[in-house]
C-alpha cells in the first residue's frame, strides 16, 4: 500500500490535452460489445414476473402451468435463493432480498425468474404464473405513509432513518436583518441510460465458477452483493469487460435484477441473458428521490448569512438503498455551500409503495441546492443587494473548513460568479430585459468521491510492460460513458511518454484487475488521476533507471519518449529494457489511500468527505410565454471550477450532457404514479430534452490547481447537473416576478402562479345550468367519494381488455377491393407505417392475427392533384405530405413538421395518424381503464394527473381526447375522409369522422383511403401546438382558416381546437363572432374566449382552458393576418 | 431484401419478427441497439433505400429493399465519425450506431443550413450523455471536410 507522498503536478504532456476517445473505433460503428451483445452457446432469456400490486401479501405462487410449456427452461422464486437480503448501506438498512416471498412493497417488484429459450417464450411463461395476492392497504406519498391510519410498510415503521443535524452556531454580534422561508418540492428523475439494465450470466457446475457480462459502474462492488446473496465466494464470481450504456449513477451499485439471471443459469446450467425492457426500466430502477424541503435562510443587512434552518422529507419508495445516504449528503450541502456560522437540518426519510429511489448523478444535491439558491436570490431582492455580490459576499474560500467538516484547499466560486456574470451579461435587477426575457443563476459545491464505503478512500491500478515494449493498464472500474478509459489512458501515457492510443486497456475484469469500487460519486478522474498516475510514475521510474544504466546516462539526463528511454543521443526501446534488465515483463500495483480525508461520521455528518470539492456557477437566460406557461431556455453559461481539466472534449461534453440532464429535472422530466402505477414508461411519457428543446451551452472552466488533486484536477461529472434547477427557477422569478417553489416547471405549474400573482378570478363554468353536463358532474363528484375506488376493486375484475392473439400473416393486397376483403375477415387490421400499431399491439390495446398492408396499394399511397382540389391517399407518409404542402399549403406543413420526429414522419402515414388510438397514459399504461376493459371499469384520469393529455370540453365516461394533430388542422381546412370498403366507397369531413377519442367511423372491411382538401377554400390559415418537447402529442393545439370577400369580410371560417376534447373542436362560438363581420371589426379575443363558457375541465387541467384560448387568440389573430396579406405570413 | 449490398431471402420469418431482432440475432448484426422497443429513441434506426427506418417498429417481412445498418456505413461514415470522437458527440456510446446511420442519411441529402433546422432533423435520436451540442458539430465539421476533400480532389 501507497499512501500519497506527493501530488503529481501538472506538467506538459498528454494530460491537459483534447484527447479523442479511445475507444472511438468501436463506439461509433457499433462493434463495441455491450452485455447484451455478449453471445454464448446454449444463451436462454429471461423475464421477470413482477408485482401488480403497491403493497400485498403473496398467499401462493402457482407454477404449475409452467410445467411442460415448450422453451420453458428454468424457474426461480425466493424458495430457491439463500434468505439474504442485499447489503446496501448494511446493517438494519439493508431491507430487500432478491424476490419476494413474503410482501410485495410496489407495483414491479420482483417475484419470479422465468429463463426460456427466446423471450417470446418466456413472456408466455410469465403470462401463465398466478400468483394469489391479499391485497395490503397501500400508502403511495409520504403523506400516506405518514399518516395516522397508515400501513406499516416494512414492520420497523415508515421512518426508516431520522437525523437532527445542528451545526455551529450564531455569534452574538451577528443580527439577522432579513430571513427569507418557503417549501421547495422536487419531483423525482430517472436515468433512462440509453441501455436498459442488461446482465448476460454464465454458471459452471463443474468449476464453480460464475461468469457475468454487466451493465454497470462498479463490477467490484456488484460481485460482492452477488457473492452475499447467492452465497459464494467472491472469487467464485468473474465479472467481465463490456462497454455500459450510461449509468449516472444507477448503475453504481447492483440493480436488483443480475442476481435473478445468476440464479437462473445456477439453476439451469445454461447461460441466461436478462435484459430489462424500457417499460421495465422505467418503472423499477432506482430514481432520483423526490423531496420537499423546508428552508428558511436568514442575513445581516449588509449580505452576511447568519443562519439556515431545514427540514426535509424525503420520499425513499419502498425500500432504503441510498435513500439514507443521499438524505445526509443533502443536508451536508445545505451545511456548505457558502460562508455560514449556524445550519440547522431536521430531516427524516419515508418509505412509501413506489419503485425505490436511489443513487442519481447529483445525490441529493440538486435538490438541496434548488431550496438553498433560490433563498439566495429572495435574501438578496429583499437587501437590495445584487444577486452575484450577495454570493461573492459569501463564497467559500480556499483554506475554509465547512460547518460539516468538509475542507476547502482549492475554490474559484468568486471567479466563478464573476465569469457568469459577465458570460450572461447580467446588468444587475431592474436592467431593461426584453418581455418574458429573465436570468438566473445558481452556484454548487460537490465532492470528488465521497469516503461513504470501507475502501472508498483507496483505489488501485497495475501497469505492465511487456518485452515487445507494449504498455498495458489494468484497472477495475468502468466506463460507463464518462471517458474513464480514455483518461486512464491518458495518465499513463502522460508519465510513459506515449500516446494515449497506444495504452492497452483492460478494465472490469475482476480477476485481471486489482480492487477498485469503480466510477460514481465523480471519484473516476480523482482517484483514478492518483493510483493510476502514481503507478505510471513507478514504472517510469524504474524504466529511466534501468534504461539509464543501459545507455550509460546518469539518470537525471535520460527521459522517455515513444516508447523509449533516451539521452536525446542513443536510445533503447522499453521492451528492450525490461528484456535485458529484468529478463520479461515489468509489473506494477499500487494501492494507493487518500490520506487527507475522514471516514464518514453518521451521527454527527461531519467529516471531511472527499479529497476535493468542486466549484460550478451556471447563468440562463429563459423565455416565459405568459399565456400558455411554456418556459423555454434561451441561453446558458456553465462555469466550472474543476482545477485542472484533464481532457477538455471530454469535460466539456460531460457540462453539456449533464446541463441537459438538469433542463430536463428543471422543465419536464417527472416520474408520476397512479396509485402506484406508472403513468411514465416511455420517452414520450417521460420528455426528456432532445436536441431541438435545447440551446447552444456555454462551458467555460474557472483553472487552477487543486494541491490535493491528481495533476491538479477535481472532479466535473455530478456537479454539472446541480445548478439547473436553480438557476432556470431564479430566471422564471427574474422573467415574472413570480417564485416557482416546485420542479418540474410545467405549463400547468407556471401558469397557475401567473394566475395568483394577476388575482385573476376563478371561471365559473356554470355546470348547473348546463343539463347536459350534470351526469358527468355527478360521475366526476362520486369518483373521490368512492365509486373510483369501487370501480377499481371490483369493476375491473369484470374488465374485458383485448383478447392476446398471435399475429399469423401480413397480407399485401394488390388492390383497394382485395384490401377490403381482406379485412372484412375477423381479426384483420390495417397497417400502413405501424408507428403506432406496433407499440399499441406491445401495449395489449389491440391483438390482430393478421395485418392487411395498405402500403403496397398503388392507389391509396398517392397525392393526386386536379385544380385546386387535392386527393392524399391515407399511405402517404407525413414526411411526404410535408415536401407536397410546404408551397402548397403551408399551414399543413407547419402542422406535419411539428408531429413527432421526422424518422417517425418518414414512417407515419396520413391514415395512421387519423386513426390512431389515444395517448392517455392510463391506457397506455396497463391500467384496467374504461377504455381497455370496458363499462364495468373506471377513467382513471378522472382523480389522476390528467394535466396534459384530457379533455376539457365534452368529454363522458373516457377523458381521453383524440390526439392527431392532423386531424386538427384538416378539420380546420373543411377536409374529406374518403371511406373504401369493397364495392362501396363513402366520405365525410374529417371533423365528422370522429365519435370519440382516437374513435373513428369505419366498419369492417373498411379504412380510410385518402383526405380530400380544396386547397382555395380560404385564404388565412394558422395552426399552432403547445407541447411537453420535441416529438411529443399536443397538449393543445390550435388550427384556424378563414375566407374573405373582396370587402375584407370573413365569408367563412373553420376555427378547430385539437386535443381539449374527445374528438377535434369545432369552436361554432368563434366561427359565429368571425363570419359577417370585415377582418378588423372582429374582436378577436372575444372569439377567442366564446367557447370557455361550454368548457367542463377537471381539476387539475383547468389551465388548458386558459392556455388555449390564449393559443387561440394567437391563432385566429395570425389567420385574419394572413388573409390580409394574401395569405402570407 | 438486401442488407448491406448482400441479397438475403428471409424464409420462414415469423410475421411478428421486427426487423432489429432479425438483424441481431439471425444476421449477428448487433451494432443496431433496442433502447426503446416502441419508435421513440432512434436507437435502433437503419436505412432502406436510404430512408431512415426505426427497425425496432418494422416488421422484417413487410421489408422490401436496401437495408443498410451501422456495419454497412462504417467506411462511408469514416469521417463523421472522427468528428464526433473530437467533438466530444458520444460518452456510452449505446445510442451512437442510430446517430451515425441518422448522420449517414443527412449527410447524403445535405445537412439543413440552419442549426435550429439540424437540430430538429436529430430529434428522433435520443442521446443521455452528450446534451447534442457534440453531435451538431460533429455532423457540420463532418460536411465541412467531406466537401473539402471533394473539391480537393475535383480541383
Amino acid at each position: 500500500m501507497t499512501t500519497i507522498s506527493e501530488t503529481p503536478r501538472r506538467v506538459s504532456g498528454v494530460v491537459g490535452q483534447a484527447v479523442p476517445n479511445v475507444e472511438r473505433e468501436a463506439k461509433t460503428s457499433g462493434s463495441s460489445i455491450y452485455a447484451g451483445d455478449v453471445e454464448l452457446p446454449g444463451l436462454l432469456h429471461a423475464r421477470i414476473l413482477r408485482s401488480t400490486h403497491p403493497h400485498a401479501r403473496i398467499r401462493n405462487i402457482d407454477l404449475s402451468r409452467l410445467a411442460g410449456m415448450p422453451g420453458v427452461i428454468g424457474v426461480v422464486t425466493a424458495q430457491d435463493l439463500p434468505d439474504r437480503m442485499y447489503i446496501h448501506h448494511g446493517g438494519p438498512l439493508s431491507d430487500r432480498g432478491v424476490l419476494a416471498s413474503d410482501v410485495v412493497r410496489f407495483v414491479g417488484e420482483e417475484i419470479v425468474g422465468v429463463a426460456a429459450e427466446t423471450p417470446a417464450a418466456a413472456d408466455q411463461a410469465l403470462s401463465c404464473i398466478v400468483v394469489d395476492y391479499e391485497v395490503l392497504p397501500s400508502a403511495v406519498s409520504v403523506s400516506e405513509a405518514l399518516g395516522p391510519e397508515a400501513p406499516l410498510i416494512h414492520s420497523g415503521g415508515n421512518v426508516p432513518v431520522r437525523h437532527a443535524r445542528r451545526w455551529g452556531s450564531v455569534p452574538a454580534e451577528q443580527e439577522a436583518a432579513v430571513t427569507v422561508s418557503g417549501t421547495y418540492l422536487f419531483g423525482r428523475q430517472t436515468h433512462a441510460c440509453m441501455e436498459t439494465n442488461t446482465v448476460t450470466a454464465s454458471w459452471s457446475s463443474a468449476t464453480g465458477m460464475l461468469d457475468v457480462w454487466i451493465s454497470t459502474q462498479s463490477p467490484y462492488l456488484v460481485r460482492k452483493e452477488l457473492a452475499h446473496v447467492l452465497d459464494l465466494d467472491v472469487h467464485h464470481i468473474r465479472v467481465h469487460e463490456v462497454a455500459v450504456g450510461g449509468g449516472f449513477g444507477s448503475k453504481s451499485k447492483i440493480s436488483e435484477y443480475e442476481a435473478i439471471a445468476c440464479a437462473l443459469s445456477m439453476k439451469t446450467g445454461r447461460p441466461v441473458r436478462l435484459a430489462l425492457t424500457r417499460e421495465e426500466e422505467f418503472t423499477t430502477a432506482k430514481c432520483r428521490h423526490s423531496f420537499e424541503i423546508n428552508l428558511e435562510t436568514s442575513a445581516t443587512a449588509e449580505g452576511m448569512l447568519v443562519r439556515r434552518d431545514a427540514s426535509m422529507t424525503v420520499d425513499n419508495g419502498a425500500y432504503n438503498h441510498s435513500g439514507p445516504s443521499v438524505m445526509a449528503y443533502a443536508g451536508q450541502v445545505l451545511g456548505s455551500l457558502y460562508r455560514i456560522p449556524a445550519v440547522n437540518v431536521d430531516a427524516e426519510l419515508v418509505y412509501t409503495n413506489k419503485q425505490p429511489g436511489g443513487q442519481f448523478r447529483g445525490y441529493g444535491g440538486p435538490q438541496a441546492i434548488f431550496a438553498l439558491e433560490s433563498q439566495m436570490d429572495e435574501v438578496a431582492d429583499q437587501l437590495g443587494i445584487d444577486r452575484v455580490d450577495l454570493r461573492i459576499l459569501n463564497a467559500n474560500l480556499a483554506g475554509d473548513t465547512t460547518l460539516t467538516g468538509w475542507r476547502i484547499d482549492s475554490a474559484r466560486l468568486v471567479e466563478c460568479l464573476e465569469t457568469a456574470r459577465s458570460a450572461i451579461g447580467w446588468q444587475g435587477r431592474g436592467a431593461k430585459a426584453p418581455e418574458g426575457r429573465g436570468i438566473g443563476f445558481a452556484a454548487s459545491i460537490h465532492v470528488s468521491g465521497a469516503n461513504i464505503y470501507e475502501g472508498a478512500d483507496k483505489s488501485s491500478a497495475t501497469v505492465e510492460v511487456d518485452t515487445d515494449g507494449r504498455v498495458l493498464l489494468r484497472f477495475g472500474a468502468a466506463d460507463a460513458g464518462t471517458w474513464q478509459n480514455t483518461v486512464v489512458a491518458q495518465f499513463v501515457a502522460h508519465e510513459l511518454g506515449i500516446e494515449p492510443d497506444d495504452v492497452q486497456l483492460i478494465t472490469m475484469e475482476t480477476d485481471a484487475t486489482p480492487t477498485e469500487l469503480g466510477s460514481w460519486s465523480s471519484r473516476g478522474t480523482y482517484m483514478s488521476g492518483h493510483s493510476v498516475g502514481q503507478t505510471a510514475r513507478d514504472v517510469a521510474e524504474e524504466l529511466r533507471l534501468h534504461g539509464a544504466a543501459m545507455l550509460e546516462s546518469p539518470v537525471d539526463e535520460v527521459w522517455l519518449h515513444a516508447g523509449v528511454v533516451t539521452n536525446g543521443v542513443t536510445s533503447v526501446g522499453f521492451g528492450v529494457v525490461v528484456q535485458e534488465r529484468l529478463g520479461g515483463s515489468l509489473v506494477r500495483t499500487r494501492e494507493i489511500t487518500l490520506t487527507n480525508v475522514d471516514q464518514v461520521n453518521r451521527e454527527t455528518g461531519i467529516s471531511n468527505l472527499s479529497g476535493a470539492y468542486s466549484f460550478a456557477v451556471h447563468a440562463v437566460e429563459v423565455s416565459v410565454d405568459e399565456g400558455t406557461g411554456k418556459v423555454k431556455v434561451e441561453r446558458y453559461v456553465a462555469v466550472h471550477d474543476s482545477g485542472q481539466i484533464v481532457n477538455p472534449i471530454a469535460a466539456r461534453s460531460q457540462v453539456i450532457g449533464g446541463v441537459a440532464m438538469g433542463i430536463g429535472y428543471a422543465l419536464s422530466e417527472e416520474l408520476l404514479y397512479e396509485g402506484g402505477m406508472s403513468m411514465t414508461r416511455s420517452y414520450i411519457q417521460y420528455p426528456l430534452p432532445r436536441a431541438a428543446d435545447l440551446p447552444e451551452i456555454e462551458v467555460i472552466f474557472v483553472e487552477g490547481d487543486d494541491p490535493n488533486g491528481p495533476y491538479g484536477a477535481k472532479a466535473i461529472g455530478e456537479i454539472v447537473l446541480i445548478p439547473p434547477g436553480a438557476a432556470i427557477a431564479n430566471a422564471v422569478a427574474d422573467a415574472t416576478g413570480v417564485r416557482m417553489r416546485e420542479l418540474p416547471l410545467t405549463p400547468d405549474r407556471v401558469l397557475a402562479a401567473l394566475h395568483q400573482r394577476d388575482r385573476k378570478p376563478k371561471r365559473n363554468y356554470r355546470i348547473g345550468q348546463r343539463p347536459s353536463r350534470w351526469q358527468i358532474a355527478v360521475m366526476r363528484a362520486w369518483y373521490p367519494r368512492g365509486l373510483h375506488q369501487f370501480l377499481h376493486k371490483f369493476g375491473t375484475r369484470w374488465g374485458r381488455p383485448a383478447q392476446r392473439a398471435e399475429l399469423l400473416a401480413v397480407e399485401t393486397p394488390v388492390d383497394e377491393a382485395a384490401a377490403s376483403a381482406a379485412l372484412a375477415r375477423p381479426g384483420a387490421r390495417v397497417i400502413a407505417g405501424g408507428t403506432d400499431l406496433l407499440p399499441a399491439r406491445r401495449q395489449g390495446l389491440v391483438q390482430p392475427s393478421v395485418l392487411v398492408d395498405i402500403m403496397t396499394i398503388p392507389t391509396v399511397g398517392r397525392i393526386e392533384q386536379s385544380g385546386s382540389d387535392v386527393a392524399v391517399g391515407a399511405a402517404v407518409t407525413l414526411a411526404d405530405l410535408a415536401i407536397w404542402s410546404q408551397d402548397q399549403l403551408s399551414v399543413l406543413h407547419e402542422a406535419i413538421t411539428a408531429i413527432a420526429t421526422e424518422q417517425i414522419r418518414l414512417m407515419a402515414t396520413v391514415g395512421g395518424n387519423l386513426c390512431q388510438q389515444n395517448r392517455c397514459w392510463f391506457l397506455r399504461n396497463d391500467f384496467m381503464c374504461y377504455k381497455r376493459g370496458g363499462v364495468s371499469c373506471p377513467c382513471y384520469a378522472v382523480t389522476g394527473d390528467h394535466r396534459y393529455y384530457h379533455s376539457v370540453i365534452d368529454s363522458h365516461r373516457c377523458q381521453s381526447v383524440t390526439p392527431s394533430d392532423l386531424s386538427t388542422v384538416l378539420s380546420a381546412l373543411d377536409a374529406t375522409v374518403e371511406i373504401s370498403g369493397g364495392d362501396r366507397k363513402r366520405s365525410m369531413k374529417v371533423v365528422d369522422f370522429y365519435t370519440g377519442p382516437g374513435e373513428v367511423r369505419l366498419g369492417r372491411g373498411e379504412y380510410l383511403r385518402s383526405v380530400v382538401i380544396e386547397t382555395d377554400k380560404f385564404s388565412g390559415h394558422d395552426y399552432r401546438k403547445l407541447n411537453r418537447g420535441h416529438g411529443d402529442f399536443a397538449m393543445i393545439s390550435a388550427a384556424v382558416s378563414v375566407a374573405t370577400d373582396m370587402n375584407g369580410t370573413v365569408t367563412d371560417a373553420r376555427v378547430i381546437l385539437g386535443a381539449m376534447a374527445p374528438v377535434p373542436y369545432r369552436v361554432h362560438d368563434a366561427e359565429r363572432l368571425m363570419v359577417g363581420r370585415t377582418v378588423n371589426a372582429i374582436d378577436v379575443a372575444a372569439a377567442a374566449e366564446a367557447w370557455c363558457r361550454r368548457a367542463h375541465p377537471l381539476e387539475r387541467n383547468e389551465w388548458k382552458v386558459q392556455a388555449g384560448a390564449e393559443l387561440l387568440q394567437r391563432s385566429i389573430a395570425a389567420a385574419l393576418a394572413r388573409t390580409q396579406s394574401g395569405g402570407k405570413p | 431484401m438486401k442488407i448491406n449490398g448482400t441479397h438475403d431471402d428471409p424464409v420462414g420469418i415469423r410475421a411478428d419478427t421486427r426487423l432489429l431482432d432479425y438483424l441481431r440475432d439471425q444476421q449477428g448484426l448487433r451494432g443496431t441497439k433496442e433502447a426503446c422497443g416502441r419508435g421513440e429513441c432512434g436507437a435502433c434506426t437503419v436505412l432502406i433505400d436510404g430512408r431512415p427506418v426505426l427497425s425496432c417498429i418494422t416488421l422484417a417481412v413487410r421489408v422490401d429493399g436496401d437495408v443498410e445498418t451501422i456495419e454497412g456505413v462504417t467506411a462511408e461514415s469514416a469521417e463523421l465519425r472522427r468528428q464526433f470522437a473530437e467533438h466530444g458527440a458520444f460518452q456510452c456510446g449505446f445510442c451512437t450506431p442510430g446517430q451515425i446511420v441518422r448522420g449517414v442519411a443527412l449527410l447524403r441529402q445535405g445537412l439543413p443550413a440552419d442549426d435550429n433546422a439540424l437540430r430538429a432533423a436529430i430529434s428522433g435520436n435520443v442521446c443521455r450523455c452528450t446534451g447534442y451540442s457534440g453531435i451538431v458539430s460533429a455532423l457540420r465539421a463532418a460536411e465541412e471536410n467531406i466537401a473539402m476533400a471533394d473539391s480537393g480532389e475535383n480541383s
